[in-house]
Order: C-alpha cells, then sequence, then structure tokens
C-alpha cells in the first residue's frame, strides 16, 4: 500500500498546484464569459458557475465579431500576423545563436548562456520603456543609425509602426525561445553527426537530415513558449506603438475587462483565444510524442 | 519487449481507437446539446423609471448639469461630535501621482496615522477593484459620472458634512451642492478640467484656435502624422468626434450618432495614425507629442514639471471651447465603506478643501485647479504660476451651470453603445 501510494505522491503538489493556479481560474474566466453582468450596478460580472445556466450569448457575439466584416477580424488577423512575424525572426536570430552555444561555445558556454538570461532579470516593463527611450528621434538608436550612414536621418521609430512591435515582441520574448532550443542542441549526440559524415554526409547535409530533425522538438517547445504569450500580449504595443492602427487583440481584453459593463465580453475573448492556443498546444504535443517514439524506435533497433 | 504492468501502452489499437472515437463523438454530441439548452443574450437590462425615463446604475436617476439629482441615503452618516481615530494606515485611492504626498505625510502627522497611497489606472477599474474587495481604502477619488455606480453599489459611505466647514466656506457654491450630488451626500469636489486640444506651436504651424471648428486640426494633420494622440478616454474620445460635427449631447445614446463618430475617428487612421494614452501632460512639453486631445490640467502640470531645460514654457499652446460647446468635469472625494477610521475620513476631506492645502496640492504639484474661492485664475498668470499663453487653461466657477457639458452617467445599453464603438476604434482597422 505504502510503495503503490509512495511515487505517485510526489505529483501532488504539481496537481495541487495546477488546480488552484490554473484549473480554478480558468474556471472561473469560462463562468465569466458565460454569466451575465449585474443588471443593478454593472459592475460586477455574474459568473454562471453551473453549466446548466450558461448563457452563450458572449461567446457567439465575440465570434461575429471575430468572422470577416466583424469589428475584431482586422486586429484578430494582425495580431496573427505579428506573431506569425515575430515567431520567424526569433527562429532566424535564435537558432544560430543557440546552435553556436550548444556546438561551438567551449568554455564560454556557461558565460554565454548567463548574457542570454541576462535581460530577464529586468522586468519586461522596464526593458520596453528602455526602448522607448533609445528609439526616440534623438535616441541612442537613431544616432547611431545615422552616425554609420545606415540612416540619412532620425527614423520615427515611435510613430506606430508594425515593425516596431514586431521588433519589441521579438526582444522581449527571444531569451525563452533560445533557451529550450540550447536544451535540444545540447543534447544531440554527436555521434549521430559523425555517422552521418562518415557516411559521405556534407556539413549542410548532416545539419539538415540529422541537426534540425533532432532539435524540431526544441523549436517547438521555444514557438510555443513564446508564442503564448505573445497572442495575448498587450503591453508591448502599448508602450512602444500606442496607435490603433498597430493594436492586438490582447488589447482588446484589456478595453473590456478594465472597467465598462461587458467584462464578459473580455472574458469570451480570453476562452476563444485560449481554444485557439490549445489547437497549437496540441499540435506541439503531438510532434513532441511522434518524436518520442522515432527516438523509442530508433532505441529498440 | 515486455513492458511494466505500471506503464501504458502508446499505441491504440484500431478497435481501442474506434471505441474511444465513439466516446468522443458521444460527449461531443452531449456538449452540443449543452450548449443548445444554454442561454444567449448579451444585453443588459436598462431599467426605466415608472415614467418611463431611462435610469443609471441601481435604477438611480440620470444627472444632467441641467437636471439635478439628489441620491438617497443608503445608511445614515456618523453622528457628529466624534473623535477622530488615530494610529494604524489611512489609505487613499487615486489615480497615480494626483496627490501631493508632502501634504499626506503633513496631515499622518497631524492625526498619528501612517498615510498609505494605493493608485489605480483609471477609475472604472479603480471602483471594480474596490467592489472586488482587493482593496480596502478609506477614501478614494470620484467622478461624478461614476457616482451612480458607487452609491447603487453601496461602496461610498453618506457625509456628515458637520466635519467639512470647507466646503461651505472655500468652494465655489456651484460645487458645494452640485447638480450630480445634490446637498453633497457622497462627495466633495477635488479638481476642475476641461477637455481641449493642448499643441508645441514650434511644431504645429496652424493658428488652431482661430480655426472655424478647431477639432478639426486632427483630421488635417497629415504634416505631423506619428506626432498626434488622443486621450485614452472612451468617452472624451467619443465626445470629441460628437463636438466637432456639432453635436452638443455628449450623453447621447443614439446609436447612429455614436457609429457616425467612431467612422470619423476612423479617419484618423490614414490622416495621422493617430496614438490614444494619457500622457500629454508628458509627451506635449517633452515634444514627443505636437498636437494632443488634453486636459487642461495637464498643460499646467506641463508647464511645471516636464519642460525640457532650454524649452521655454511658451511652445506650449492650449485651446478649449467657450461654455456650453466645452466639455468640463470635475473630480471629487469620496469615503469608502471599508473604512475603519470614517471621522478622521471626514477630516480628510475637509483637510483637501483647505485654502492652503489645495493651492500648494495645485501649485506645487499635480496642475489641477481646485474649484476654490480664493484662487483667482487672473492672480494666477500674474503671478506666473500659470503662463500667459496657458491662462486659458484656468477655469471659473461660470465654466459651471445648468448650460455647461459635462460626461455624465449613462444607463446601461449607453455604456453598452459607448464601450463597443470604442472598442470599434481602438481595434485600428482592417
Amino acid at each position: 500500500m505504502y510503495r503503490r501510494w509512495l511515487w505517485p505522491s510526489f505529483a501532488f503538489p504539481g496537481i495541487l498546484w495546477l488546480i488552484v493556479l490554473f484549473v480554478v481560474p480558468f474556471y472561473a474566466v469560462l463562468a465569466v464569459a458565460l454569466g451575465s453582468v449585474d443588471p443593478v450596478t454593472l459592475l460586477k460580472p455574474v459568473p454562471a458557475w453551473n453549466p446548466i445556466d450558461w448563457n452563450v450569448g458572449w461567446i457567439v457575439e465575440v465570434l461575429h465579431r471575430l468572422a470577416p466584416g466583424g469589428s475584431f477580424y482586422g486586429v484578430a488577423i494582425r495580431t496573427l500576423e505579428y506573431v506569425a512575424a515575430s515567431l520567424a525572426l526569433s527562429l532566424l536570430i535564435g537558432y544560430p545563436v543557440a546552435y553556436y552555444v550548444a556546438r561551438h561555445a567551449g568554455r564560454w558556454k556557461g558565460i554565454l548562456l548567463v548574457l542570454i538570461v541576462l535581460p530577464l532579470w529586468i522586468s519586461y516593463m522596464m526593458r520596453m520603456l528602455a526602448w522607448v527611450n533609445l528609439l526616440q528621434p534623438e535616441g541612442y538608436v537613431n544616432r547611431f543609425l545615422t552616425f554609420t550612414h545606415v540612416l540619412s536621418r532620425p527614423h520615427d521609430w515611435l510613430g506606430g509602426h508594425s515593425s516596431t512591435v514586431v521588433f519589441a515582441l521579438v526582444y522581449g520574448y527571444i531569451p525563452y525561445f533560445i533557451l529550450p532550443l540550447f536544451a535540444s542542441l545540447d543534447r544531440i549526440d554527436r555521434s549521430h553527426l559523425e555517422a552521418a559524415r562518415d557516411l559521405g554526409a556534407s556539413p549542410w547535409s548532416a545539419f539538415r537530415h540529422v541537426t534540425l530533425p533532432l532539435s524540431k522538438t526544441g523549436i517547438l517547445g521555444g514557438s510555443v513558449l513564446i508564442t503564448l504569450p505573445m497572442f495575448g500580449d498587450y503591453y508591448t504595443p502599448n508602450i512602444v506603438s500606442p496607435t490603433p492602427t498597430t493594436s492586438m487583440i490582447g488589447n482588446q481584453i484589456d478595453l473590456y475587462f478594465h472597467g465598462g459593463p461587458q467584462p464578459t465580453i473580455g472574458a469570451a475573448i480570453t476562452i476563444l483565444l485560449a481554444v485557439f492556443l490549445t489547437g497549437l498546444m496540441a499540435y506541439y504535443m503531438w510532434t513532441i510524442h511522434r518524436a518520442q517514439r522515432a527516438v523509442g524506435a530508433v532505441g529498440a533497433v | 519487449m515486455t513492458m511494466h504492468p505500471k506503464e501504458r501502452p502508446d499505441d491504440l489499437s484500431r478497435r481501442e481507437f474506434l471505441l474511444r472515437a465513439a466516446g468522443a463523438a458521444t460527449v461531443m454530441s452531449g456538449a452540443g446539446g449543452l450548449l443548445a439548452a444554454c442561454s444567449s443574450s448579451t444585453t443588459v437590462a436598462a431599467p426605466t423609471s415608472t415614467t418611463g425615463e431611462p435610469l443609471g446604475p441601481g435604477g438611480l436617476p440620470l444627472a444632467r448639469p441641467d437636471k439635478r439629482v439628489t441620491l438617497p441615503r443608503w445608511e445614515d452618516p456618523i453622528a457628529s461630535g466624534l473623535e477622530p481615530e488615530t494610529g494604524g494606515t489611512f489609505t487613499i485611492f487615486n489615480y497615480p501621482d494626483y496627490f501631493y504626498k508632502k501634504l499626506l505625510k503633513d496631515f499622518g502627522k497631524k492625526y498619528k496615522v501612517d498615510v498609505q497611497y494605493t493608485a489605480f489606472d483609471n477609475i472604472s477599474s479603480g471602483i471594480r477593484r474596490l467592489a472586488s474587495g482587493a482593496v480596502q481604502p478609506d477614501v478614494m477619488e470620484m467622478t461624478p459620472d461614476n457616482l451612480d455606480l458607487a452609491v447603487a453599489s453601496k461602496l461610498i459611505k453618506p457625509l456628515n458634512l458637520d466635519y467639512i466647514p470647507n466646503l461651505q466656506a472655500n468652494v465655489w457654491p456651484e460645487l458645494v451642492s452640485p447638480f450630480y450630488d445634490g446637498e453633497s451626500r457622497y462627495t466633495v469636489p477635488y479638481t476642475t478640467y476641461a477637455t481641449g486640444i493642448a499643441w508645441r506651436n514650434d511644431k504645429v504651424s496652424e493658428d488652431i484656435a482661430s480655426m472655424p471648428q478647431p477639432w478639426d486640426i486632427f483630421w488635417e494633420s497629415q504634416a505631423y502624422k506619428g506626432k498626434v494622440a488622443l486621450l485614452s478616454e472612451p468617452r472624451e474620445t467619443i465626445a470629441m468626434a460628437l463636438l466637432r460635427k456639432g453635436i452638443t449631447d455628449i450623453n447621447t445614446e443614439d446609436p447612429k450618432l455614436i457609429d457616425q463618430a467612431i467612422a470619423d475617428l476612423k479617419e484618423l487612421y490614414g490622416v495621422c495614425n493617430i496614438k490614444v494614452g494619457d500622457v500629454q501632460y508628458q509627451a506635449v512639453p517633452e515634444g514627443t507629442s505636437w498636437l494632443n486631445q488634453a486636459w487642461t490640467g495637464d498643460m499646467i502640470a506641463g508647464y511645471i514639471y516636464y519642460l525640457p531645460k532650454g524649452t521655454p514654457g511658451s511652445v506650449l499652446s492650449y485651446w478649449k471651447a467657450e461654455k456650453g460647446k466645452v466639455p468640463i468635469q470635475n473630480d471629487c472625494f469620496s469615503i469608502c465603506t471599508t473604512t475603519k477610521k470614517p471621522v478622521l475620513a471626514h477630516l480628510f476631506l475637509n483637510y483637501l478643501l483647505d485654502n492652503g492645502v489645495a493651492y500648494t496640492n495645485f501649485v506645487d504639484f499635480n496642475g489641477y485647479q481646485p474649484p476654490l474661492n480664493e484662487i483667482d485664475p487672473a492672480a494666477l498668470v500674474k503671478d506666473g504660476v500659470v503662463p500667459e499663453n496657458l491662462a486659458n487653461s484656468v477655469l471659473t466657477n461660470d465654466d459651471f451651470g445648468p448650460d455647461s457639458l459635462q460626461e455624465m452617467t449613462l444607463t446601461a445599453r449607453g455604456q453598452q453603445l459607448w464601450e463597443d464603438g470604442y472598442s470599434d476604434f481602438l481595434a485600428g482597422g482592417s
């Protein structure tokens, strides 16, 4: 009996943590999205805790607004574009960095990892605010770019540009992309690469057929880690580009939760966003599962 | 390969797959039935009076500058003649940096309490936090358009004016028993302001004040793209678009008018890639914004605090429309139901209306003008507190009255309409 429960009991703190800090809050948001608003004061949402009382009107309303021609359609597509662009840039920048640190940094590996993590010691908000100063017309970025003749005159980075938002998202989240990717690359058994080379593969071919497939779980892990918060981000565009034309879906959630009589709409957007992200997560889990099976098959051979 | 009994096979057999799929389909179809059984409503009931007149939160009547409302007291005020509580903390719930900390320290010293300042982002979120019990302040900033909500939710306490003699003695008569709170049952006024346009006259060449419709400048600001901003306040933003079209009912609940206002605001994407935010008090003086919808107090505060070294105050300009066309507002203070020090809370309200305290708070800190008889608008300019080019940022008691414009409480349907309209504008188009 004792042995039967000993090892499963190790999972108890984690399960409790998940229930208290994820399942319950998530159900609370769901209950708000499927509930109503106190008709007397218009102040408090009235969550529908019992599924029998669920009111799907707010979800349907948000779905209508998300459809082409709806008021949320443009901002939802823009959010997708920003996240996709940020992810692509993170991959483009992060992969070589992670690859170098994992494979070629040698004794500098520890220091380089610390340097990658270093920005995370400062709060996200502070780092973004610092960029606001750096990107001012007379800021250091423009000074450097005009001094080096990359630009003939200062660029108005903070004038409300999509590129600034994407840049800020990449800057803010890229360490979270690099770290799992580094772990994945670092774990690759060098003998696999040596075998590929021994069998006549060129360095590029060995990378393409061995390193890249084996680091796929790292890429996906990093992608999941950064895209999930990016989809809900609202403070990055607020800080570096406070124009409606560069706002993201998170700004709508913020608006509806920040007072006003329809927190239910904010909750409904949150739920629908969560459903969408669950799809992405499912793909990630499926890929991991497949990769594990493939590794298992290789082991069995 | 053998497996330990505790290990589960990862692969599903075809039979298991079919069984599980059938189970999932059953659950899904059940969920469909469950969802179909759910109600589907997105409207919030808007109560009306017996005469069919629309009502606000809690069924309270909607106050307007030309329609005085005296709110019912939901409990008796505290008795007169009680001694103030001492010791412990006394919490003020307010916008960030909207009360001079030194004055709060002085108050704490006088009554032997530790004064804490808790900030909220905006009044709506502040009221929501208060209602949720996340904060337990003693006193809080209040706005007239949120008063019905706070009273209906019993978040603020009725006042005993015996403890607040400064209200009668020092405050403009128009705000001693204001139209939104007859007999000052729940609030005392704190600051006053109007909404207009602030600009850097060294960057913007137009003489905005001389334009037939100065609000048009936002729609003619192509040359200042990226340097033009509106307040991040749904009511102010939409009201501005209404006023530009000559509609002075800034509490309208006519969907056609709101839709037109939103359509007009959306034109600003293409004109100047309009920004939204509430940092105009800093952005205009520092030159990161050249043309900005702004409150009167912003420019006075900006002049006092945010002008960069070497930039003269004369580069700042401000315009506001004449009475009857300009949105004016006054902030208030109320005592929260959560207070453990109700007598001291009353004394704090009296303290903030003290001539010396209110003046110091105004000129040495926040730039927002208190509605005090003793403050002479002409003297503010003459003494250099307010530069001559910002003289029209100063308000007088004549700006208030039945023919003034003030954003006030809307019905439930109206609130939805304005919020959805602003959301549409904030979404940034396709």
